[in-house]
């Protein structure tokens, strides 16, 4: 019954053994896909690549239903595993900067990885930025504390916000990731080629 | 657009449709019948009254003991320290956190003990643990603790020694019937006990 | 595309290929474990651990840093950072397998490539910051915040790429 370390059945020493091994499928999937290329991450927003909506949104679709079948089966529970807490402000705000930081540096901290691992001089700046950032956040931390913290609302699901039933917005988003795909491979074909 | 995705959407749009078909769901695992039918024979889920007794006097912080009556019944007497769970009302989701624990022992009382039975066999089935069933109810547990009937001459020494600790009990329970008021401190819904189905998330997640 | 000499270079998989991949194995790690992955937590470990080392008594008692500064716990020992450490490994195998490991800049043609470090930089820095922020970054919050439903993962994933498409148009200098 998982999930599996939670419950014991597997123990905890193993677990930055299993971390290792799924960060290790993590980035060779990644790389594989091409994520360590940073124009083709970028091809996104102008239509000429659209490998990050491809495979994000498919695996957050099958995840979601593989997780929900597990759930339904017994073999796990669902309701055990974490949630990322909601902190409304902070999280806008955040997400809003690393939506300008994706458009400057074509990276994201995962695939900035990938490139850092081939030998991408841009990806081990990027990385090096990170550093400088996450470093530049913890020491003007005690000013902005405050709004950090500010608007916890508990780690809460779409279900417990929306009350929506998770297995109609599982479909759901399924039949949005299918028009997504229909979309983007539309657009794909009208924009002009871009050799990267 | 090619066949084959057109295909393979198809095929993903099946098996997101088929949580939305899905059978209302078995609730909680149950556990199989040959080990409920062992439980059911081996009998050592009773509780003398003698023995409740001697917890509740000594204040055992290990009891958790549920009057599943009514509340009406409840409210004229009940044992000092009991919850009034009524059967109708204990799979509620409410009770869970304080049923499903392995921390406490969980005793069911009734009346006779036909209804703490039938509570008892209820959360066996679920998988709750250390539950335990006052033997022959209220109506023992006053025949016994409050109004002990003195042994003959020609019984033991060890039904003697029993009688002086039943009357002992009974003083500090109260005498008889009514005018228990006082000792009952009915925590109703004492809430601090929420263990609540273990969310424990584990303690990290993003990055 | 792009194709060089060798022409096995640059081909990826399929994305969706990828994403089915990478979707069972989000559902097997948090199987496995209950939580999902993350990236920029490794890195955040590194910053605690070299201030601490640094300046250990700055850091015990900075409101950020004191929360991971542990007595006898070193902030390395941090299931993230483990699985960064994979990250790497992984993306270098499947790298060097295609042959795509060389040390080199990608860039724009219409930009130098000192163009492309500074704003690697700068992008770098504003993912550093927002990603606190925010609590992940796109496959901790956005990804795996979202196969479990949360409300932050898709506030977090709506945020990024929205305010990316709001201001690509800005940038379009750098890429395209």
């Amino acid at each position: 019954m998982g999930p599996l370390t939670f419950n014991d059945i597997i123990s905890t020493e193993w677990n930055y053994v299993i971390a290792l091994l799924i960060g290790l499928a993590f980035g060779y999937i990644l790389e594989a896909s091409g994520f360590s290329s940073s124009r083709k991450l970028v091809g996104v927003f102008y239509g000429y690549d659209f490998v990050v909506i491809r495979v994000f949104i498919t695996s957050v679709s099958v995840a979601m239903i593989t997780l929900l079948y597990l759930d339904y089966l017994g073999f796990l529970d669902f309701s055990m595993l974490y949630v990322l807490p909601t902190y409304l402000p902070a999280q806008i705000l955040g997400s809003v900067i690393m939506g300008l930081g994706f458009l400057m540096g074509g990276f994201c901290p995962g695939t900035s990885l990938t490139a850092l691992a081939i030998g991408k001089i841009d990806g081990i700046i990027f990385t090096v930025g990170i550093w400088l950032g996450i470093f530049g956040f913890s020491e003007a931390y005690p000013y902005i504390e405050d709004f950090n913290n500010s608007g916890y609302m508990g780690n809460v699901t779409l279900m417990d916000y929306f009350g929506v039933n998770p297995y109609t917005f599982a479909f759901g988003f399924a039949v949005f990731a299918i028009v997504a795909f229909t979309v983007s491979s539309y657009v794909r074909r009208n924009v002009k080629e871009i050799q990267y | 657009m090619q066949k084959r995705y057109i295909f393979l959407a198809v095929l993903f749009l099946i098996m997101a449709s088929g949580l939305l078909f899905l059978p209302d769901m078995k609730q909680k695992t149950q556990i199989p019948a040959t080990s409920f039918l062992n439980d059911i024979h081996s009998n050592n889920r009773y509780l003398s009254s003698d023995e409740l007794a001697k917890r509740i006097i000594e204040d055992d912080p290990m009891l958790f003991i549920v009057d599943v009556r009514t509340e009406a019944e409840y409210d004229i007497y009940s044992l000092p320290g009991a919850i009034n769970i009524p059967l109708e009302n204990l799979l509620l989701e409410d009770w869970a956190g304080y049923l499903d624990q392995d921390i406490q022992d969980v005793i069911f009382y009734s009346d006779d003990d036909v209804s703490s039975e039938q509570a008892w066999a209820l959360c066996k089935q679920l998988g709750y643990k250390n539950l335990y069933v006052l033997d022959g109810g209220l109506n023992h547990w006053f025949n016994t603790i409050m109004l002990p009937k003195k042994p003959g001459e020609l019984n033991s020494s060890a039904a003697y020694d029993l009688y002086s600790f039943r009357t002992g009990a009974s003083i500090y329970f109260g005498s008889g019937s009514t005018a228990v008021k006082s000792a009952t401190e009915k925590p109703k819904a004492k809430k601090t006990l929420t263990v609540k189905k273990k969310t424990k998330r584990v303690a990290e997640g993003g990055c | 595309m792009e194709f060089k000499n060798d022409s096995f270079r640059h081909v990826y998989w399929n994305p969706y290929f990828g994403g089915l991949l990478l979707g069972l194995l989000i559902a097997a790690t948090f199987y496995v474990t209950g939580r999902g992955v993350g990236a920029t937590g490794g890195t955040k470990a590194t910053v605690v651990t070299a201030v601490n080392t640094l300046a250990p008594e700055y850091a015990g008692n900075q409101d950020f840093y004191s929360k991971y500064v542990d007595e006898d716990k070193n902030p390395m020992e941090n299931w993230l950072v483990f699985e960064t450490l994979g990250i790497i490994i992984g993306a270098f195998l499947s790298g060097s397998i295609k042959g795509r490991v060389s040390l080199r800049v990608q860039h724009s043609p219409k930009i130098t490539s000192r163009t492309r470090l500074i704003f690697a930089l700068a992008g770098g820095l504003l993912f550093g910051v927002g990603s606190q922020f925010a609590r992940g970054c796109t496959s901790g919050a956005a990804l795996s915040g979202s196969t479990v439903l949360s409300l932050a993962g898709f506030i977090t994933m709506i945020g990024i790429f929205g305010t990316a498409y709001l201001f690509a148009y800005l940038f379009r200098k750098l890429w395209i």
